[in-house]
């Protein structure tokens, strides 16, 4: 026995060793797999040659299909049927951005702590109660009967699986391997998915609780005067004066009671505020303004920097279509682009489609809830969460007609003792009517005015502002979606979940939705602002993104003649704070009255600023920092942060400065025996913001406080902790109120000016990263210079599979497996 | 020979079989023909290290090098030491590791096996 111990020992160490290396161990990923050359992610490693034309043979394509890719990477498709053009769409992201299109899905799904663990449990957690998953799963099931928008769904999906079955663990992309997983079969479902946490990004947030716990504070008289339904300063994506040339559906009456107010202290949910960076531009000139006499059309979606990159460039080319533009991971078609007659844009609307409603449960069971004069049943979900490292738990999820409750706890209420306080959720991202890839499928083939208006109609949510421009010289700009029929202000607080009239009502029929075709002033544009001024017969929200972009964008597209694609390059660049011009020459008045600071270095760096939020501009350092002190100085003694009350905004703020200089709000509460002035608390926030920025960027020289490095752009990678696969310290201007709407960690995501012409459009974009999801690529982030700098890329837009250009690089051809 | 059997037969099923193939090609080898204990573990880590280190490092060397700082930067993070390393060095180094120990140790346990099994009863 101590013999066969003797000489079996190394093997058991041996055979444990491989054990050891062979599988994760918490964070740390199977050290054997990840670390040999032969399977691990050196096999990633870039390399320094450009790759060679090949052949590749899948079953499931019916005929030959080409893909040539240029000198950025971008490839180029030429199929000879829509199913194939679909299904190599697929093929092709899937080998560029796999990893990060499943992570999507992962997300709103809420299954992240499958691949990273218990960390992000609340998270998932969050993201089940919105019931993303439910209802992506609903909309891909409705969908099997639409043949259209399944078939498309269905080749998509055949050609992301079709690369994943060819992939063994050698090919898995990079994450795969450090978390230590393996892709899922793709489906029309997790396309769909990706869809959803589109909308979750545009439209998970809300201020109505907030907003609510300042009306139950202040009461109704108050909270109107501070929080008005309409900015003092605006400038609507639909001109004012515009004719809306439609006989308006009957607007449901304002009932009696307008809010649910919390029943004692303020409440406290988990759900978001909406992310002012989370915004976009378009516009377009007509023929009229611009050099060439047809349309020049330029969007700027602002979202979130991240590597991989949000977009993916390419052409789809079939029989009956030709597009070029960018898509987003994990679902067909072009999402933003053009074509040879026209080009198209999004911003988001942002209209009020998240409304919650206070439910009264019968008891602690949830099992049914008051409504309209009776007891209705809940439907319940049981959520199983796989986690990474750990148990795995459950969670019961309830559903209300309304929605799903996102929110309750167990407290002592009105209705009883221990009751749960719960509040359901409506929200737009979670109907399943409509088709949403199909209004992309169309517009990918439009060829006028008429094809985008047909088009549009497909589309569900997030509403977007869609800017059109043809070559037949037609502009346009529609809000389009559904938008949800609602009383004046409804929505604007938290509501009454046991009556009926504080239900959704309905829609607004779809062509009554803001849209205005070949304005009289020659262009259209939207920046997230009020989709339209108070002449527009309809609720759609009390707030919108702050006026400050719209204000420059159409101030500068009223003054453009001669536009090039250049000028509005420009204008996608443009760095001037309105923000500043309105309301600093006040601001400074105040300063200058106070010797100590009139003379100080940092006085003398904010009044020789020239408004301009350029990458080396200390004054725009200051500027933007001092905006949220000045905001903290006049609202926290009455609005204290974390009792969870909404900030009036900063229009209402300047207007209260400039116009009411004697309100109430300037004097602060807790100094009872001193009555504070609005000098005095311009001076106090001034010298607080010198002192955090010198604390922090040590002596004020343009170099320390130079904007671009106290805003610190940074572009990280999806997964948090992987820093290193992130660039940081970006030297860029631009700002949150700013055309150029880069802050610290969002931005222009991806920049597109298209020229039309009668005979071949001419069309530059780019965005803040490259092609390959690949972080040991060159095309990883090979385009973040030139995006910092505000260069555009020609995007390169073939006419046929054959047309020569010096700028194509290599062609995989697709064959068909016999 | 026994190291050059190792790199060899190890190097080339590397290129098709899973990560830890070449403890199986040092378990055999020494069983055939290594002499001793020491010879065994010594030459087989030295094996399984000359496939990966060289592999690796040319891997690294055709390659723009962005993915090991990458991937580097993510291990290394929080701790300030490694941070003036450089990266190809820890990455062979935790390769080194990993496959010095394993087919070090299955080189030893083919030998001791071998000898086991050939060494008659009673």
């Amino acid at each position: 026995m101590v013999k066969v111990i003797k000489h079996c020992w190394p093997l058991v160490v041996s055979l444990a060793l491989i054990y050891v290396f062979h599988r994760g161990w918490g964070v740390l990923p199977p050290l054997g797999k990840v670390f040999s050359p032969f399977h691990g992610f050196l096999q990633q490693a870039g390399g320094r040659g450009g790759e060679a034309d090949r052949e590749i043979t899948l079953s499931g394509l019916a005929e030959d299909v080409v893909v040539r890719y240029d000198d950025n990477a971008v490839p180029h498709i030429f199929a000879r049927n829509e199913r194939d053009l679909y299904f190599a769409q697929g093929y092709v992201i899937a080998r560029d951005r796999l990893w990060q299109m499943e992570f999507y899905t992962l997300a709103a799904e809420g299954r992240l702590t499958e691949v990273v663990g218990p960390a992000a449990l609340e998270y998932d957690r969050y993201n089940r109660r919105l019931g993303m998953a439910r209802t992506a799963a609903t909309i891909a099931e409705r969908m099997a009967a639409d043949t259209v928008a399944h078939r498309i769904l269905e080749a998509y999906a055949a050609g992301v699986n079709a690369y994943i079955d060819g992939l063994g663990y050698q090919g898995l992309p990079v994450e795969y391997k450090l978390l230590d997983y393996v892709p899922e079969r793709w489906s029309p479902y997790k396309s769909i998915l990706m869809l959803m946490n589109m909308r979750h990004t545009l439209n998970g947030g809300s201020d109505d609780y907030r907003l609510t716990n300042v009306l139950a504070r202040f009461g109704p008289e108050v909270t109107d005067d501070l929080f008005p339904a309409y900015p003092a300063e605006e400038s609507p994506i639909v001109p004012t004066g515009t004719e809306w040339g439609f006989a308006p559906s009957s607007v449901p009456a304002v009932p009696d009671t307008v809010a649910y107010l919390p029943e004692s202290g303020a409440l406290a949910f988990s759900v978001p505020a909406p992310r002012p960076e989370v915004g976009s531009n378009n516009w377009a000139v007509g023929g009229s303004k611009s050099a060439t006499g047809l349309p020049i059309l330029a969007n700027d979606p602002h979202l979130r920097l991240t590597l991989p990159s949000i977009w993916y460039q390419m052409q789809l080319s079939a029989p009956g279509v030709n597009v070029c533009g960018v898509a987003l991971p994990g679902t067909p078609a072009i999402i933003i682009g053009f074509n040879k007659d026209i080009a198209w844009g999004v911003t988001n609307t942002g209209s009020d489609v998240m409304d919650f409603y206070r439910i009264r449960f019968q008891d602690e069971r949830l099992g049914a809830y008051w409504h309209d004069g009776r007891w209705k049943p809940t439907t319940l979900q049981v959520e199983a969460f796989k986690i990474k490292g750990a148990d795995p738990i459950r969670d019961t999820l309830y559903y209300t007609h309304h929605g799903p409750i996102v929110y309750h706890e167990a407290k002592s209420t009105n209705y009883g003792r221990n009751i749960p306080v719960g509040y359901a959720m409506r929200w737009v991202a979670n109907e399943t009517d409509g088709a949403d890839v199909l209004t992309f499928h169309y517009l990918n083939r439009a060829s006028g005015y008429g094809d985008y208006r047909d088009a549009l109609a497909h589309f569900t949510a997030p509403a977007q502002n869609f800017v059109f421009s043809s070559n037949e010289d037609d502009i346009a700009i529609a809000s389009n979606g559904k938008l949800p029929l609602k009383w004046k202000g409804q929505g604007r607080y938290l509501l009454d979940g046991t009556s009926a009239a504080h239900d959704w009502q309905g829609w607004i029929p779809r062509e009554q939705n803001p849209s205005v075709k070949n304005p009289p002033r020659g262009f259209v544009s939207s920046a997230n602002q009020f989709p339209a001024d108070t002449s527009y017969p309809y609720y759609l929200d009390w707030k919108f993104a702050h006026s400050s972009r719209a204000i420059r964008i159409n101030e500068r597209l009223e003054a453009m003649e001669n536009a090039s694609a250049d000028s509005l390059r420009d204008l996608q660049n443009d760095n001037h704070n309105v923000d500043a011009r309105r309301i600093l020459p006040r601001l400074l008045e105040s300063l200058a009255s106070d010797d100590s600071i009139r003379w100080s270095t940092e006085f003398d760096l904010i009044q020789r600023w020239d408004h301009r939020n350029d990458a080396d501009a200390a004054g725009a350092a200051i500027f933007e920092h001092w905006m949220d002190e000045l905001l903290a100085a006049i609202w926290a003694d009455e609005f204290p942060s974390g009792e969870g009350l909404l900030y009036p905004s900063l229009d209402r703020t300047f207007e209260l400065i400039v116009h009411e200089p004697g309100a109430k709000w300037f004097d602060r509460v807790d100094t009872p025996d001193t009555l504070e002035t609005i000098d005095g608390i311009i001076r106090l926030s001034f010298r607080v913001t010198i002192a955090k920025l010198r604390e922090r960027f040590g002596e004020p020289t343009g170099t320390n406080w130079a904007w671009h490095k106290v805003k610190g752009t940074r572009i990280t990678h999806l997964v948090p902790n992987f820093t290193s696969f992130g660039r940081h310290d970006i030297p860029n201007g631009g700002g949150g109120g700013i055309v150029n709407a880069t802050t610290g960690t969002h931005g222009p995501s991806w920049r597109m000016v298209v020229q039309l012409d009668s005979v071949w459009p001419v069309a530059y974009g780019l965005y803040p990263g490259g092609q390959s999801g690949n972080p040991g690529s060159h095309y990883y982030d090979n385009m973040i210079e030139r995006w910092a700098d505000g260069r555009l890329d020609a995007l390169l837009f073939l006419k046929d599979v054959d047309e020569p250009s010096e700028r194509l690089r290599h062609r995989i051809a697709l064959k068909p497996k016999r | 020979m026994l190291y050059l059997l190792i790199v060899f037969i190890g190097g080339l099923l590397s290129l098709f079989c899973p990560w830890w193939v070449i403890a199986p090609v040092c378990f055999a080898s020494c069983w055939l023909f290594a002499r001793h204990g020491a010879q065994a573990f010594r030459v087989s880590a030295l094996g399984g290290m000359t496939v990966w280190l060289s592999y690796g490092a040319y891997l690294h060397a055709v390659s723009n090098g962005k993915l090991t700082d990458g991937v580097v930067g993510i291990f290394a993070a929080g701790i300030p030491a490694l941070s003036g390393v450089p990266s190809l060095l820890l990455v062979l180094l935790v390769a080194a590791l990993v496959i010095g120990t394993v087919s070090g140790f299955s080189g030893l346990a083919g030998l001791k096996i071998g000898r086991l099994t050939r060494r008659p009863r009673g």
